[in-house]
């Protein structure tokens, strides 16, 4: 394979920090542990522009462990694996069900996205 | 090889993404105040009985009767669709020229060893897998081309949506089927002015006109399509968006309005929406026009316009300074008694922000000024749109803002919207 342009090198993240000690007394002993403080964001949402959110409305899908106002996290670039909760366009109507062998035989039932998450409020 | 990447009847697309119950069904968008269709996906343009740019009032009952869905443009659902669609397009390609909100150009260059058409597929519905929004490709030599390419795509079903012109053949027979006025870049003008010359076809155009004739009736623009319909690139993919010229913003008030504070008010705000795109490109402007007009299309009211253009003593993008001149120009044009319906404003003149000139007699120090306009931006992205903005905008703008009885919810940018799925009735 041949390289046949050379685009611009991206910079660094400014965010990430070497882990040098800042303190003025002792040298911090953490100073080479350091790591970066855990990001929702970067865990729950894996393909950003695959992914939407939907809240719940009603206890309908307790069996699925979803309860009423709960919220839904979908990544829509996941492939239809059997046993992945999901959501589903059924007759043009949104469903959450398991997905079975032969969930996509019939051409009225779609997949909309996999569910990878459910958010809870206790 | 270059790419065309765009959405099919995105805005109506955009909104059946979040609603199954519609899709195979016609939709359409309608404009800034519901004043009428802008935007319908194929099965509204079938029904050829509903025309466009139609103002809304008088189509109505013809959209309820055809069982078409109407919503009023969600501006802010859109973009964001589009900013998903122009980051899953960097996935194929580091040369991504995003021409407008749901059209893109890609570079291919990077890509001779793989199967273009396969490519294309692969594009289209990694897209469609992400988003839900379906798009069409067009694959060729140049843009001009790749725009064909594009359309075509879409017109001759076999193809899928992903139309490849790869070789001369495949060039050359796209031409002939191409009428001239199909050409990206083709205007009314110069179609009729070919038309009349007996050229009717990109084929013709492209090789049974001379060079000679090109330049001298159709500038160097017309050159450029010319040689880029035979496969020689000219116009190289754009990467960032060109610095503006002029940057303004009017939209007709949701009711008329009388009162010269509302539309101050209106006013100060549009000042504040315009002033931010300035210092998003780093320019400041020399001139400020405003202008205030009343509904011409009422024969009932008495009429009224006037506009005005004040020079800055010095060119700045400083949200204050702009309203207050914004202000004192409106107070010299309003005249009482009328209903107005619109004012608009334009910052023109603009220049890049260090070849500003300072004013000696400027009384406000410009670097403090430039750190507080900074903070308001920092603010307002973080905490959303106008969270902080000068008192001058007030808090009436249920008063005066357009109106947007059926706008969908904004499903991927407020939590409080979201898309909600009744899980007792499924």
């Amino acid at each position: 394979m041949e390289f046949e342009s050379i685009h611009k090198i991206k910079r660094p993240d400014k965010t990430h920090k070497a882990g040098s000690s800042e303190q003025t007394g002792f040298p911090s002993p953490a100073t080479h542990y350091l790591e970066s403080t855990i990001d929702l964001n970067l865990i729950l949402t894996r393909n950003r522009d695959a992914t939407f959110f939907i809240r719940i409305q009603g206890d309908g899908w307790r069996e699925h462990m979803i309860c009423n106002r709960d919220v839904l996290i979908i990544d829509r670039s996941l492939p239809a694996t059997a046993g992945k909760l999901a959501v589903i366009v059924k007759d043009g109507d949104f469903t959450v069900a398991r997905i079975a062998k032969d969930s996509f035989k019939d051409s009225d039932t779609v997949l909309w996205g996999v569910v990878t998450y459910i958010i809870h409020a206790v | 090889m270059i790419a065309l990447v765009d959405c099919n009847s995105f805005y109506a697309s955009c909104e059946q993404v979040f609603r199954p119950d519609l899709w195979g069904k016609p939709v359409v968008v309608l404009s800034n105040n519901d004043g009428c269709v802008i935007a319908a996906n194929k099965e509204a343009k079938a029904l050829t009985q509903i025309p466009m740019f139609e103002p809304v009032f008088k189509i109505k009952q013809l959209l309820i009767d055809h069982d078409v869905s109407f919503f009023s443009s969600n501006y802010t659902l859109y973009g964001e669709m589009s900013q998903r669609v122009m980051n899953t397009l960097k996935q194929f390609s580091p040369q991504v020229e995003i021409y407008s909100i749901d059209e893109s150009f890609i570079d291919l260059a990077n890509m001779r060893f793989v199967n273009l058409d396969a490519h294309g597929h692969h594009i289209k519905n990694t897209i469609f897998r992400n988003t839900g929004l379906p798009v069409g490709v067009g694959i060729a030599p140049t843009k001009v081309l790749a725009k064909l390419a594009n359309r075509m795509s879409k017109k001759i079903a076999h193809y899928k949506h992903v139309c490849v012109l790869d070789t001369p053949e495949a060039c050359k027979q796209a031409l002939k089927d191409a009428e001239i006025k199909d050409v990206w870049g083709i205007g009314k003008k110069h179609c009729q002015r070919l038309n009349n010359r007996g050229i009717f076809t990109a084929n013709q155009f492209a090789y049974e006109v001379s060079l000679e004739w090109v330049r001298k009736n159709m500038t160097v623009v017309g050159e450029r399509i010319w040689r880029e319909l035979r496969g020689e690139p000219c116009l190289s993919l754009e990467m960032l968006p060109k610095a503006k010229k002029a940057i303004g913003t009017a939209k007709s008030f949701g009711n008329k309005l009388t009162d010269l504070g509302l539309i101050e008010e209106a006013c100060a705000y549009y000042i504040s929406e315009v002033s931010e795109v300035l210092r998003k490109q780093n320019s400041c402007a020399q001139f400020i026009q405003v202008f205030l007009q009343t509904n011409y299309h009422s024969d009932r009211d008495a009429q009224y316009s006037n506009s005005i253009t004040v020079t800055l003593s010095t060119a700045t993008n400083d949200t204050f300074i702009l309203t207050l001149e914004a202000t004192k120009a409106l107070r010299t044009i309003y005249k009482s008694g009328y209903r107005y319906k619109k004012v608009g404003v334009n910052l023109s003149g603009l220049i890049p922000q260090e070849f500003v000139q300072m004013n000696i007699f400027d009384s406000v120090n410009p670097q403090e000024r430039s750190a507080l306009m900074q903070t308001v931006d920092k603010l307002n992205q973080k905490y959303g749109k106008s969270t902080v903005n000068s008192g001058l905008v007030g808090n009436r703008q249920e008063k005066w803002e357009l109106i947007k009885k059926d706008r969908s919810p904004r499903y991927t940018t407020q939590w409080s919207e979201l898309l909600a799925i009744d899980s007792n009735w499924s």
